[in-house]
């Protein structure tokens, strides 16, 4: 525990020392919050921005979990990985660390995301709706932090690295329900969104925002993350370089 | 109880044998693996660092074997890799405290302290780390290093990289770890360090132990005036009663003689008939680099570039 709460806190240092990675960040998501979600003429909702809001938040996520990746990669590029390695620390706490760190740093950012949204007019929600919210990007933060900082580790250079997160990020966000519901998607789309692990954290988001509990995606996203955290723990425990 | 102690590891990438049967017990010493580049220095270190897996043979650290009690092998050393890894971000003190926290050390503010004490860092801990020196960050590692009061120290090419002052203190540094019982297992290719500061010193060529023993005993095993000859045009080893030939690098052809003045008219003679044009003799008390050239042989690489092997090689770096 010592350990993992170690990792974390270097991450986070060195992070808000660095003030223009903080910003930026945040300049696409919230570019498409505001020039799609109040520019995009659209029939099936009223309040594009209340509909499109959940999919931005999840895509804050998704862009802070791949881009957190690189942290990984650098550490190895650097040398700092082997240091790591050859501690008596558990080697997992290396993985728990830094998905604690790429996650918090996530929900730091959809927060300031989540303020723009209800600056330019999304609804505002009751505190049970934003915890459950939080709990789910917490729970796809895990997620995509686990999968990207064990991607990572195998790897070659940090090139390989950035073609990886160009590859997945935009596909994976055009193929789930973040832009329209799925009852407006051609059938072809609406089928791979719904095997898409973006789509469940969305609607899961959706959900909440509507006021429902969705027990199904959430479900869904707690057996997909515990069965990849357990995998990129068993990854890390048995690394060498 | 030996502090490291290896029998028969061997390392294989591939086809590639980077670490060959290796036999080796260190204790309570600085010892020294010199070698050329790629002579399996580093994957050998790795190995006792538990990072490898070794694909066949034993080793173990302070008596705990590294395959099967790596947890107990990674408490009782520390490792320093070639390349500087200090956060630039971070204070120095930060630095240290950051690996004095992963070790999990009591009283770690005291103990964070006095590592940046003995490293001569004091003065400068609360600065970030972007405003040090090279000499300064390897001072800054050795303290980060030495946090938990490891017994052994494992430092791959300590001196790479810094003028000649720094690389003076790191190894007073080191020395002075020693003399408070640390065992201190460096690797290098500057074999005038080695000869100066290392207590014993193996010579790795091609993942076997070429020559192994003290800077002293291994200077003594060749005879006592090294002869050396920059010849032009063709060159044929020869014999001479009295001389023998140590090897050649580029134009430089060395040998050894027990009587070095006596011997050098004699070489002369016999090279001038053998057909070579000699431009300069020397006369010097041997080096480790004699003993070194004598052990490994040529100094350059031989192979032609091999894309897979340069691959490896560069994985092996990481």
């Amino acid at each position: 525990m010592n350990g993992v709460v170690s990792y974390m806190k270097r991450d986070f240092t060195k992070w808000f020392r660095g003030r223009v990675a903080v910003i930026s960040a945040l300049i696409m998501p919230a570019a498409w919050l505001i020039f799609v979600g109040l520019a995009l003429p659209v029939q099936f909702t009223g309040n594009y921005l209340d509909f499109i809001t959940p999919g931005i938040l999840v895509m804050t996520m998704l862009s802070a979990g791949l881009s957190g990746g690189a942290l990984l990669m650098f550490d190895k590029i650097l040398g700092f990985l082997n240091r790591f390695l050859a501690l008596p620390t558990p080697r997992s706490s290396i993985l728990v660390g830094k998905i604690l760190f790429i996650t918090g740093r996530g929900l730091i950012q959809t927060t300031i995301i989540l303020v723009i949204a209800l600056l330019i007019g999304a609804t505002l929600l009751s505190p049970v709706q934003y915890g459950l919210t939080y709990f789910i990007l917490f729970l796809f933060g895990v997620l995509i932090s686990a999968f990207a900082t064990t991607i990572a580790l195998y790897l070659e250079d940090h090139d390989s690295y950035a073609a990886f997160n160009t590859m997945i990020s935009m596909p994976l966000f055009f193929t789930s329900s973040a832009l329209m519901p799925y009852s407006v998607m051609p059938s072809w789309l609406a089928t791979i969104a719904h095997l898409n692990p973006l789509s469940y954290a969305i609607d899961a988001v959706r959900d909440v925002t509507a006021g429902g509990f969705p027990a199904g995606p959430v479900l869904v996203l707690l057996i997909l993350t515990g069965a990849v955290l357990a995998i990129c723990m068993h990854v890390f425990r048995k690394v060498t370089v | 109880m030996n502090a490291i102690e290896t029998t028969d590891l061997t390392r294989y990438y591939g086809a590639l044998c980077a670490v060959d049967h290796l036999t080796l017990s260190v204790n309570n010493e600085i010892f020294a693996l010199l070698g050329p580049n790629g002579s399996g220095k580093t994957t050998t270190v790795l190995m006792l660092t538990t990072l490898l897996t070794p694909t066949e043979g034993s080793a173990s650290v302070c008596g705990h074997d590294v395959m099967r009690e790596g947890e107990l092998v990674r408490k009782s050393l520390s490792y320093v890799p070639q390349d500087m890894a200090v956060d630039i971000k971070l204070t120095g003190r930060e630095n240290v405290r950051f690996f004095a926290d992963l070790y999990g050390v009591p009283h770690a503010a005291d103990r964070v302290d006095e590592a940046l004490a003995v490293m001569e860092l004091t003065d400068r801990a609360d600065d970030l780390i972007r405003t040090y020196s090279g000499g300064m960050r390897r001072r800054l590692e050795l303290a980060q290093a030495l946090v938990h009061e490891p017994s052994v120290l494992f430092l791959d090419e300590p001196t790479i990289g810094l003028d000649v002052a720094a690389r003076k203190r790191i190894w007073e540094h080191i020395r002075a770890l020693r003399k408070k019982g640390m065992t201190v297992f460096v690797t290098t290719h500057y074999m005038d360090e080695a000869d100066q500061f290392c207590d014993r010193v193996g010579i790795i060529s091609r993942g076997r132990i070429a020559a192994l023993g003290t800077p002293a005993e291994l200077k003594a095993r060749l005879m006592k005036d090294v002869i050396t000859v920059k010849v032009e045009g063709s060159f044929a080893p020869l014999e001479v009663d009295g001389i023998a030939f140590v090897g050649r690098n580029g134009d430089e052809v060395s040998f050894t003689a027990e009587n070095g003045r006596e011997a050098l008219p004699l070489l002369a003679d016999a090279l001038g008939k053998s057909g070579c044009v000699v431009r300069s003799m020397s006369l010097r008390e041997p080096t480790l680099d004699d003993v070194f050239l004598q052990a490994v042989g040529q100094q350059e690489e031989p192979q032609g570039f091999e894309y897979n092997k340069f691959r490896i090689m560069l994985r092996r770096r990481k």
